[in-house]
């Protein structure tokens, strides 16, 4: 039996009203997230209204932020990235609990919790026809 | 509550049953009937939780002859609906909208969908797409990535997740109703594959294709089956759409407002319960779980199982039939099972002596529910 190549059967996210702020402005290339026009709270998932039902727009992040939990994916339970990979839960520094996924760009045994890191966008895999955040770590400089 | 659990059913548990949800969920409802000495028509309500992977009641009632049914509950979702359905079908009873509720979960787990495993090409909709691009969408790795937090806050270890696995195994040796029962070493624990890291295989619930199906009667009903009731003290839940990113502190779960909840409905402690069935999808959350219901502080779970407290002679025993780690994953309806043969006092060689109180949990993450049983009327 021949497995299909991984990143072939990649799950696709479909967007929908709510979100098309944010698929809209990663294929022009900013990460934008929802954010509450009175208070400024950032909002992910987006939403149509804020929870109180005001206006919401979406603004660009920095981007930069830390790891907040990680896992190296060795077993290959979900089509898409070529195992070894690691897939990282990072939280913004625009606001505490603000959360992103994404795949780290980065050798498991470099990854921390409490690493800095900033986003990449691009092609969560070959021939994907969007993009997505990518996360790759901050060197001690702040570039690479 | 005056509502009873008076029969239990089940079919085996196997990697490949050759037989549809409806076939095993009948077969599970018709073992549930005759163990309480009632027939189809003693039932006019069923209940059931999936994930578009079984027949519905309406399905099931037909192949069991009942014409028709005054509740036909078929609710969307995972393990964190179990305490819910009994609780739910209990209220049913207590508000006199039925007499006897069959709640049953029939799923080929392993031959057919898989929750861990995806080989199609998914479209994912919903608060699950910003998650579609890294493929974090299975439950083992969201639970993986909620124990390396776990670990990182309390400094808990592989070791400590081990125990876990472990125990669970040794109870689950003298049954043979469980699909795992080869004796389990902390050396064969470590030395298990990843599937993703911090967890290895036997971190991960063992999927089997079966069915489960509990039988649940008031108090006028109850008293006169087959059985001895097992009665339903109380329950709580706490469900969350905080989601697998976005919930605050994953070192904690549902369990964290359920528990207390739960404690403070029923007027009783962890150190009442003889019985823990713990919802284990995988051994974190047991660890988690137990945490946050009492049995220990934070941090202290690995202790708790390795010095002997989760097993015979112990605080509690933690599982004895093996839990979904080792007996198989029926989706935590099969907990509730075990509590009842506990309670009855007819689990043979793993029976727990004086088995008098049992908590049944359900779920994990930011939801879920438990359950409490008792042998005598509450």
């Amino acid at each position: 039996v021949t497995r299909p190549v991984p990143s072939s059967l990649a799950p696709i996210p479909v967007p929908d009203p709510d979100s098309a702020g944010y698929w809209d402005a990663l294929r022009e290339g900013t990460l934008k997230l929802c954010r509450c026009v009175d208070t400024g709270t950032w909002i992910h998932p987006p939403q149509e209204r804020s929870p109180d039902g005001g206006a919401v727009t979406f603004e660009e992040v920095s981007g930069r932020g830390t790891i907040f939990s990680f896992i190296v994916v060795r077993q290959q339970t979900v089509p898409g990235h070529q195992t070894p990979y690691v897939v990282g839960v990072v939280e913004l520094d625009e606001q505490v609990g603000l959360r992103l996924t994404g795949i780290v760009d980065a050798e498991p045994d470099q990854v921390r919790v409490g690493a800095r890191v900033r986003a990449r966008l691009g092609a969560p895999t070959p021939g994907s026809d969007f993009r997505a955040p990518r996360f790759e770590l901050e060197t001690p400089h702040g570039s690479r | 509550m005056s509502c009873a659990i008076v029969g239990i059913g089940r079919t085996d548990y196997s990697r490949r049953s050759g037989r549809t949800t409806k076939s095993m969920a009948a077969q599970a409802c018709r073992a549930a009937l005759a163990d309480a000495g009632l027939t189809p028509s003693d039932v006019d309500g069923m209940s059931t939780y999936q994930a578009n992977d079984s027949a519905h009641p309406l399905e099931v009632s037909r192949a069991l002859g009942i014409e028709e049914l005054a509740w036909a509950n078929s609710a969307y979702g995972g393990g964190n609906l179990v305490a819910d359905q009994i609780a739910t079908a209990a209220a049913m009873i207590e508000a006199g909208l039925c007499l006897a509720v069959l709640v049953y979960r029939s799923l080929n787990g392993r031959s057919g969908y898989r929750f861990g495993t995806v080989d199609t090409q998914l479209r994912i909709e919903g608060d699950g797409q910003f998650d579609a691009p890294s493929g974090f969408i299975v439950p083992p790795q969201w639970f993986a990535m909620w124990a390396r937090r776990h670990q990182h806050t309390y400094g808990t270890t592989a070791h400590d997740l081990g125990h876990i696995a472990i125990t669970q195994r040794s109870h689950a040796v003298p049954n043979p109703h469980a699909v795992m029962r080869e004796t389990l070493t902390m050396d064969s624990y470590l030395a298990s594959r990843w599937i993703a890291e911090p967890f290895r295989v036997l971190d991960c619930t063992y999927e089997v294709d079966g069915a489960v199906a509990i039988l649940l009667a008031g108090e006028d009903v109850a008293t006169g089956t087959r059985q001895r009731p097992v009665w339903l003290v109380g329950s709580a839940n706490s469900q969350s759409g905080a989601g697998w990113t976005q919930w605050p502190d994953p070192t904690r779960m549902y369990s964290a407002t359920a528990g207390p909840r739960l404690w403070d409905r029923t007027g009783l402690t962890p150190a009442d319960m003889d019985v823990a069935c713990m919802y284990d999808c995988f051994t974190y959350t047991v660890m988690a779980t137990m945490e946050d219901y009492g049995f220990c502080g934070k941090g202290e779970v690995g202790a708790f199982f390795g010095e002997g407290r989760a097993t015979y002679g112990g605080d509690v025993v933690v599982n004895p039939h093996g839990g979904l780690l080792s007996e198989g994953y029926i989706h935590g309806l099969n907990h509730h099972f075990e509590a009842a043969l506990q309670l009855r006092g007819d689990a043979g060689e793993r029976q727990v002596s004086n088995a008098e109180l049992a908590l049944v949990t359900a779920g994990a993450g930011p939801f879920g529910g438990a359950n409490i049983y008792s042998r005598e009327h509450p």
